[in-house]
């Protein structure tokens, strides 16, 4: 019993402070045990779960991707602008993820095949992305989205938003994809231990690049999410993001350093974050108070994280 | 002839930014009269200098391989201190040394949290980064608050014909080049970069390096916050939001390796001009300036990329010497 414990708390170690925060939360606010809270708090998450899964296959190679904030923004713009042109929704689906897709295949080629630094090209093309989004849209939310996506915003199905079921189903392909394909294992693998996946002949810049790939259709369709769940293509939508999609990542227990964490692990990590600013404002704990608690939660969290798994540094 | 100039480049890795910033300046001198004016180039440097004074500092982390994602928030809660502490007690004395002494401690702050837990200096500044910035609004209660009019003097006024904040960037330049290239210090900073197992194994006192260095940095973000603070004439909201990115730009432009171990001063206080002269440039032709991200990112997309073909061809090089050589050897033995 002890040992199977200790064995899931160094497989998923976000759960102990998820319980912890819950029970707290519901001793402090009588509102937050409640369906319409916790459907409220899936639908305002849905955004940084999909993004988030994009950055864990990054961190599974030992990469980072700092573009995915702003690829959000700029293919939210893009396919806000898009749908205000055309009114058509499949069109701005289409437009969002292939916008994220683009950026994805720059930063890939880039750092898979050109053997760029992740951290310097994923800042340049943070900046183009966040550059685009302002210039298309001169700095102020995009207008005219059909009613289709903001009625979409507000669906729900047993509770579950339509939004959060996006990404639960975006969760499950992932799993899948990791855990079940050759493509997953490969990935692990680069991770782990690039040499050995080269010697083993996997193609190492292939594998990095649809990984970039991956993480910028991901960050693609969380754009069009936000659409849906702010009524607006806001360019600055994903300005803020950065530090919820990183800190949800490593608070799940995926290390930065490659090979180690699953998508499992980050979606407790993203629930984790989402209880945390959702608890705060129900206490009534202004924003800024909140920054500080977040950075707080997110180092100790992570370095937790990194001792019940036995990392040996992040 | 082209050897030595190619040698030249790979030994000063500053000096391929220094040929791109002049090409640009004489770009932008054919496009505008008014470029080439005194009065246009002091602007030019004292809009640098805050960014550079901060590449300086951010150059002694970089070359230990670390990161400070947190200095725009140590800017903007120094010069939030600053004010407060202005209006509060109306001391400049108290004001200027808590605002130092603090900018000081929270990247001091940063280095012992990386060397304490061992999380990654990214991830470790990202957090702090929060904490700062929530801090800092904490104190003011989210307002914006006027600084002096005699404060202006460190961001507008003059000495000797000259604007302060050149005179305090060139000061911390000349400082900053020498406590890299003649001190210990430096070399001991270079040397945690290269390998910092190594450094470990041979002794160094890594630990209390890698502090000093976030706390070198700390101190002149501190010293650019209060610059900022007088030109800006107070505290306001934005103020550090997304300055991290300039300021790595500004390094990375200047040819330090973000892998630690090579890089210099010189390059990321020219990195730092550069950068202000393509806003100046874009200021020229009347481009929107959101535009002014998307250029900034090419750029640095395209320095990298250049980077990454010399480096490649460097190598290139040295290996079919050694072939020749072992020919040669083969051939005598």
């Amino acid at each position: 019993m002890l040992k199977s414990t200790v064995a899931s708390l160094k497989t998923y170690p976000a759960i102990p402070i998820i319980v912890a925060l819950a029970v707290a939360f519901s001793l402090l606010s009588p509102y937050f045990m409640t369906g319409g809270n916790f459907e409220a708090m899936m639908g305002a998450n849905a955004v940084v779960l999909i993004a988030a899964i994009g950055m864990t296959f990054v961190f599974l190679i030992g990469g980072i991707d700092l573009s995915i904030s702003t690829v959000i923004s700029a293919s939210a713009v893009i396919s806000g602008i898009v749908m205000a042109q055309t009114d058509s929704v499949p069109l701005g689906v289409l437009t969002a993820i292939v916008v994220g897709t683009g950026f994805g295949a720059v930063n890939g080629l880039l750092i898979g095949y050109f053997k760029l630094t992740p951290f310097i090209t994923t800042m340049a093309t943070q900046l183009i992305a966040r550059g685009i989004a302002f210039v298309l849209s001169h700095g102020i939310a995009v207008k005219g989205t059909p009613y289709w996506v903001l009625d979409f915003g507000f669906m729900s199905w047993f509770r579950i938003p339509a939004v959060t079921i996006v990404g639960l189903v975006l969760v499950g392909l992932s799993v899948f994809a990791l855990s079940m394909t050759t493509w997953g294992r490969q990935v692990m693998l680069v991770g782990s231990n690039p040499n050995s996946a080269r010697y083993s002949g996997i193609n190492v810049p292939f594998i990095e690049f649809t990984v970039y790939l991956v993480a910028g259709v991901l960050a693609g369709i969380a754009g069009f999410i936000s659409i849906a769940n702010l009524g607006n293509a806001i360019p600055g939508v994903g300005d803020t993001l950065l530090l919820m999609i990183i800190g949800a990542v490593v608070l799940g227990g995926t290390a930065m350093t490659g090979g180690e964490g699953s998508i499992e692990r980050t979606v407790l990590g993203v629930m984790l974050l989402a209880i945390l600013i959702n608890g705060l404002n129900l206490v009534g704990i202004p924003f800024y108070d909140q920054l500080i608690i977040q950075g707080i939660l997110i180092f100790f969290g992570t370095w937790l994280a990194m001792k019940f798994s036995g990392q040996r540094s992040q | 002839m082209g050897e030595t100039i190619r040698n030249i480049f790979a030994r000063q890795k500053w000096m391929a930014i220094a040929v791109a910033t002049i090409v640009l300046a004489g770009l932008l001198t054919a496009v505008s009269p008014v470029f080439l004016t005194l009065s246009n180039m002091q602007s030019i440097l004292v809009q640098s200098s805050v960014t550079a004074i901060m590449a300086i500092g951010m150059t002694f982390i970089i070359l230990t391989a670390g990161i400070d994602i947190s200095v725009g928030a140590i800017l903007f809660f120094t010069s939030a201190l600053f004010a407060q502490l202005m209006i509060d007690t109306e001391s400049y004395l108290l004001a200027f040394s808590a605002a130092m002494a603090c900018a000081t401690f929270l990247g001091a702050l940063n280095g012992v949290l990386v060397v304490k837990f061992k999380i990654s200096p990214l991830i470790t500044t990202l957090a702090t980064y929060s904490i700062y910035r929530g801090a800092a609004i904490h104190l003011t209660g989210a307002q914006n608050i006027p600084v002096p009019r005699e404060m202006g003097f460190l961001g507008n006024g003059k000495l000797a014909g000259v604007p302060v904040p050149i005179i305090i960037m060139i000061v911390i330049f000349i400082i900053g080049v020498y406590a890299l290239t003649r001190t210990r210090f430096g070399v001991y900073t270079r040397a945690i970069g290269n390998s910092a197992r190594s450094a470990q194994e041979s002794n160094l006192p890594v630990n209390r390096v890698t502090i000093a260095v976030y706390a070198v940095s700390g101190f002149v973000t501190g010293i650019a916050a209060l610059i900022l603070l007088a030109r800006v004439g107070g505290l306001q909201s934005g103020i550090g939001i997304g300055i991290e990115f300039t300021v790595i730009a500004a390094v990375i432009l200047g040819g330090t390796k973000l892998t630690g171990g090579s890089g210099t001063v010189t390059g990321s206080v020219i990195g730092a001009v550069f950068l202000v002269l393509i806003d100046n440039g874009l200021n020229l032709m009347n481009a929107s300036p959101y535009i002014y991200d998307i250029v900034r990112g090419s750029v640095l997309l395209a320095a990298v990329a250049v980077d990454r073909i010399s480096a490649v061809r460097q190598q290139k090089a040295v290996e079919a010497q050694r072939a020749a050589r072992i020919q040669g050897a083969a051939v005598a033995g």
